[in-house]
């Protein structure tokens, strides 16, 4: 990995090509290369099947690691219940599931371009607002971003 | 800032036009022989005329137009310092004659003529003075006029758009030819890079400041890096020393021994720098991903639209599926031809219907306009 290993740093896997854009936005916004965008996984479901056998291992050597996981909710409540349930109890501090309540599509056609929104979310993230993140598709991520924020907020935006 | 770019009979670019409004940085995708390395071929003909290549025969050949029965022209419209610039150039192939010549030429600032060409005559149309003290003059029409138009002064629009054009980075790097030795110092470095030395010496002299960039870069990606050092090995000459140090001791390497890859975070580090010390520029690099380990492509492409999100343009080309991933469907552009008798055609990636992932969309072939 180019990420150094022995540096905090997150890898994020998005669901598809539209999740991936909108994380090459909120790495164009971030100075660092402690974060890494991952190959897209195909579906919501590989996401979480590629993080069990590819990644909880790695992890758990990897120390320094976080990792968020980036899937489509479909609108379905209980998809985040669903995800948690494949995050080893050991790494929960460590793994974040996030993602747009429907599909990213039409929070691009509210905010615009998803590397736009990717960068708006980034700046969220670095002055602690919530003026993307409280859109009515993205809302709900709430606490997964409160979590994330607390720990990767430090290196990343090197506060 | 490149707006438009528009080439005509050039190779496999007929009624070509590369949409770049507002996009500081912008990818080429597109099959073997699609245009994408003509695009950089045509940049390079604006490149080389304001560096002071004027002879139309040393910049294209008869060879190079798709139809000889109709002019070569290329036309670039570029925004600087809050006014627009317009550069025209066409040249003609006559029957019977070997080499090309001009059949018209024209640079305009803000819709204001600085001067115009019509075959051999040149009309200079100075921007506030009186009509009776513009000039006509004459020239040899195998000669472009841009690089032998005397400029006024360093704020003369005439020099800014030279000086602008001249320092377009254009890379298509060979590493196995660069080495650390320079004679010379250079802003403009070449397309294979090969005077890399001179475009450090260069850059670290015309803005000391600049070495401040190029470590901070190169920190990142070898953290063991501690200096480089470009010490006077005789009358004029230099030559570059990588110096290593961790706990256990230092090493000092040649800059030539340096692997294919880690000449590639040089060359970045000084298009970072360069932007940064005599931007905003624009920086043409045909497949920035060569040479590079897998790891390093996304960190490396990004690190390049990063630095140009602030000024200038980044325009890359790729084939490989992490660079392509680190660009999004707003800024890429799909080139394509049928075949070879068919000129390109261009479609931005947001027009067209990919189904699924694109880089598995691109393995299959199924991309097309």
């Amino acid at each position: 990995m180019s990420v150094n290993q022995y540096l905090p740093h997150v890898l994020v896997l998005p669901e598809d090509d539209a999740n991936s854009q909108l994380a090459n936005g909120f790495t164009l916004d971030v100075s660092t290369r402690q974060i890494q965008v991952l190959e897209p996984a195909g579906g919501w479901m590989k996401v979480l099947e590629c993080f069990e056998s590819d990644h909880v291992r790695a992890m758990q050597s990897c120390t320094p690691r976080y990792m968020v996981l980036l899937i489509d909710f479909d609108g379905v409540p209980g998809r985040l219940n669903v995800a948690k349930n494949f995050i080893p109890d050991h790494l929960t501090d460590r793994v974040f599931v996030l993602g747009v309540w429907t599909e990213p599509e039409k929070l691009r056609a509210d905010l615009g371009s998803y590397e736009t929104i990717g960068m708006a979310l980034a700046k969220d993230c670095r002055e602690e607002t919530d003026t993307t993140w409280g859109h009515d598709l993205l809302r709900h991520n709430a606490a997964e971003i409160d979590r994330l924020r607390d720990r990767v907020r430090p290196f990343l935006f090197h506060l | 800032m490149i707006r438009r770019l528009y080439v005509n009979n050039f190779r496999c670019l007929q009624n070509f036009e590369l949409p770049l409004a507002g996009q500081s940085s912008v990818l080429l995708i597109g099959k073997n022989g699609s245009g994408k390395t003509a695009v950089g071929l045509a940049l390079e003909i604006l490149q080389r005329i304001a560096r002071g290549t004027n002879r139309v025969d040393d910049l294209a050949k008869p060879k190079d137009l798709w139809r000889t029965d109709a002019p070569l022209r290329f036309e670039i419209e570029v925004e600087l310092q809050g006014k627009i610039y317009e550069y025209v150039i066409a040249f003609e192939c006559l029957a019977g004659f070997k080499e090309l010549r001009v059949l018209e030429e024209r640079l305009a600032v803000g819709g204001e003529p600085v001067y115009t060409r019509e075959a051999a005559q040149v009309h200079l149309a100075r921007i506030g003075l009186e009509p009776e003290r513009e000039g006509r003059f004459r020239i040899d029409w195998h000669l472009v006029a841009l690089p032998i138009v005397q400029e006024q002064s360093p704020v003369d629009p005439l020099s800014i758009f030279k000086r602008w054009l001249a320092r377009l980075v254009i890379l298509r790097p060979v590493p196995s030819l660069i080495t650390g030795d320079s004679g010379r110092e250079t802003l403009e470095p070449n397309l294979q890079v090969t005077d890399f030395a001179a475009w450090f010496s260069g850059l670290v002299a015309y803005a000391p400041a600049a070495y401040g960039k190029i470590d901070q870069y190169l920190k990142q990606v070898m953290p063991d890096l501690k200096d480089i050092k470009n010490p006077v090995i005789g009358k004029d000459s230099r030559n570059l020393v990588v110096q290593f140090a961790n706990g256990q001791g230092t090493v000092s390497i040649p800059f030539e021994d340096l692997s294919d890859g880690e000449k590639c975070f040089m060359i970045c580090a000084m298009v970072l720098a360069a932007n940064h010390s005599y931007g905003p520029l624009v920086c043409f690099w045909d497949e920035p991903d060569n040479y590079l380990a897998l790891d390093e492509v996304g960190h490396f492409v990004l690190a390049l639209r990063r630095a140009f999100q602030s000024g200038g343009q980044f325009i890359a080309t790729s084939h490989n599926p992490e660079a392509i991933r680190r660009f999004s469907d707003e800024n890429t552009l799909l080139l394509y031809r049928k075949s070879h008798l068919e000129p390109t055609i261009v479609r931005p990636l947001s027009e067209l219907q990919v189904s699924g992932d694109l880089v598995g969309a691109l393995i299959r072939g199924d991309v097309e306009p």
